[in-house]
């Protein structure tokens, strides 16, 4: 008796019972035996399991997306305010701090550069201005270059750059231009610690505005302080890719002007140390003297801090388009050159780039930064260990602009950039003296 | 003037409710054509599995009618790539409604601003 229907039986026999009839789907059949029909059925369900599969990684996904935004309020709550991250190219947004225009008495070098500092709206100063180091005098141009420009401030807020920087440039032979120019890359880079390009442009702007010298670099930690309270502590992080370097701008004698990149470096070890906290205020170095100077910049030599060498004392004249080196010994010369040639090459491309190569000297500069520190730490007596290989390309055209009077310069300008390329290895070979290879040149 | 905005501002308002429920249809229509094209999937690969031994049939109203495997295996195909197509020109379709109707959010709101102007003066 078979079941026919729900409430009845019939007598008949049940025949090809393994043959069962399967939907395949969408209104297909087959009929196919029992174990096909298996089968069939575990393939449906691997089929459904991969689709729950796929939608529970979706469901994650949304999930986390939610757990962010939560944990992003409550971050927000928890501080006072939110805690910007912030990469900027341009500073349209920075939010000006509290203090715009602190009066700043002009003689009084330090707080002046607070109170700059504090004018520029910037995010959560990055405390990372770099102690700017220049001359006394170069402070007190600075000081009245910036009392002046402070007139201009008023709208000039955050104004491009471009336009302060170009007239900067115009003016480039004045020293407090580059004074200011370099004292502002430091300011701004605590203020924006903005890209290297931006920079740029932060720089002109703290031309108008910072034109406090920093010189002290104490004061910057001044300024950050005030900067922070300024900032209505609003906790910041602030990228910053490279140090935007110093350059103070010393007169060594003829005609030309160094510029001292020291503070990049500076800036740059700070910034190493303290990478990754955007907050983290770099030691500036107490330079309130002239000795201090020295002090301060020192290269790293295996590990240790040796001196650096006065320019003027250097070969680094003769690179520097500075006319008439007298004997140079070949050790001497490299060793200084490849100092000065950093230094040179830092400022030969700060000066050059002010414009708009900026960035890229940035980045060279920035690259130069660790690579900078290679040579002094082979040591004083190596030449240039071609660190400046980044800097290489806008060396030649840039050593021509200090150059002037010495035919022969570009020459050795190119012939030092040539160094620049060629690897530690090939300078010993090198160590001929580049002035000398130049005065013999002369003569023929 | 208020008026005439405020008509113009219905008009344009039932042409934008228009447009959203085509939208939604075409929206609907996807969706049931994306699961055919799940479904039609699982039997093609159903049917990789079959052999020639059984019996495949095709229900067509209240008929089941036999087929062949390579017939239906034929015809799955094909289903399969007019299924894709369709998708394809629905999304077109979806994509030029919302186009559309984004033209008229833009009416409505320039329209409303009007309206409120009108409405301020008078």
């Amino acid at each position: 008796m078979v079941p026919f229907g729900p409430l009845a039986f019939m007598p008949g026999k049940l025949v090809h019972t393994n043959e069962v009839t399967v939907l395949l789907g969408d209104n297909w059949f087959s009929k196919c035996s029992a174990k096909q029909a298996v089968e069939l059925v575990e393939h449906r369900k691997k089929h459904v399991r991969k689709a729950l599969d796929d939608l529970q990684k979706v469901m994650m996904n949304f999930e986390s997306r939610a757990e962010f935004t939560e944990d992003l309020q409550r971050m927000s709550d928890a501080a006072s305010d939110f805690v910007d991250i912030r990469e900027e190219i341009e500073d349209d947004s920075i939010g000006t701090k509290g203090k715009y225009r602190t009066a700043h008495k002009p003689h009084s070098k330090p707080k002046v550069s607070n109170v700059f500092e504090v004018d520029f709206p910037v995010n959560g100063n990055d405390t990372k201005s770099v102690g700017h180091f220049q001359s006394e005098e170069e402070l007190w141009a600075r000081l009245e270059e910036l009392e002046r420009q402070e007139t201009l401030l008023g709208e000039l807020d955050r104004m491009p750059g471009t336009v302060e920087t170009n007239g900067e440039d115009a003016s480039s032979s004045e020293e407090e231009k580059e004074d200011k120019r370099t004292d502002l890359n430091g300011t701004y880079r605590a203020e924006d610690s903005l890209t290297q390009g931006n920079f740029h442009k932060q720089v002109t702007n703290s031309d108008l505005f910072g034109g406090q010298l920093n010189g002290s670099t104490y004061y910057h930690s001044d300024d950050e302080d005030d900067i922070d309270v300024g900032d209505n502590s609003v906790p910041t992080i602030f990228f910053s890719h490279t140090v935007e370097p110093k350059r103070v701008r010393i007169n060594t004698g003829k005609n030309t002007t160094l510029k001292f990149s020291e503070k990049k470096e500076e800036a740059k070890r700070k910034r190493k140390n303290s990478s990754g906290n955007g907050h983290a205020t770099p030691e500036l170095p107490n330079i309130k003297t002239p000795a201090d100077i020295y002090r301060v910049f020192v290269d790293v030599v295996n590990g240790e801090y040796v001196p650096r060498k006065s320019i003027l004392k250097s070969r680094s004249r003769e690179n520097s388009v500075c006319s008439d080196t007298s004997e140079n010994s070949a050790a001497e010369f490299d060793d200084r050159r490849g100092v000065q040639r950093s230094i040179s090459y830092d400022e030969a491309t700060q000066s050059d780039n002010s414009e708009g190569v900026l960035e890229e000297e940035e980045e060279e500069e920035g690259q130069q930064q660790p690579p900078k520190k290679l040579p002094p730490s082979s040591g004083t007596a190596e030449a240039f260990s071609g660190t400046v290989i980044e800097k290489e390309p806008l060396s030649p055209s840039l050593i021509p602009h200090p150059v002037i009077a010495h035919p022969v310069l570009p020459t050795i300008l190119e012939w030092k950039s040539d160094e620049v390329l060629s690897e530690a290895s090939e300078e010993p070979p090198k160590r001929i003296s580049k002035f000398k290879a130049a005065r013999m040149q002369q003569p023929t | 003037m208020a008026e005439q905005i405020q008509k113009k501002l219905q008009g344009e308002l039932e042409k934008y409710q228009q447009l959203q429920k085509d939208l939604s249809r075409a929206v609907a229509a996807r969706q049931k054509l994306e699961a055919q094209l799940t479904e039609n999937n699982i039997v093609k690969e159903e049917l990789e599995l079959l052999d020639a031994t059984n019996t495949i049939f095709k229900l067509m109203g209240p008929v089941l009618v036999k087929q062949e495997m390579e017939e239906a295996k034929g015809t799955v195909g094909k289903r399969l790539e007019y299924i894709t197509g369709e998708i394809k020109r629905y999304e077109q379709q979806m994509q030029e409604l919302e186009r559309r109707s984004e033209q008229q959010r833009e009416t409505l709101g320039r329209l409303q601003q009007e309206l409120q102007r009108g409405q301020g003066k008078g």
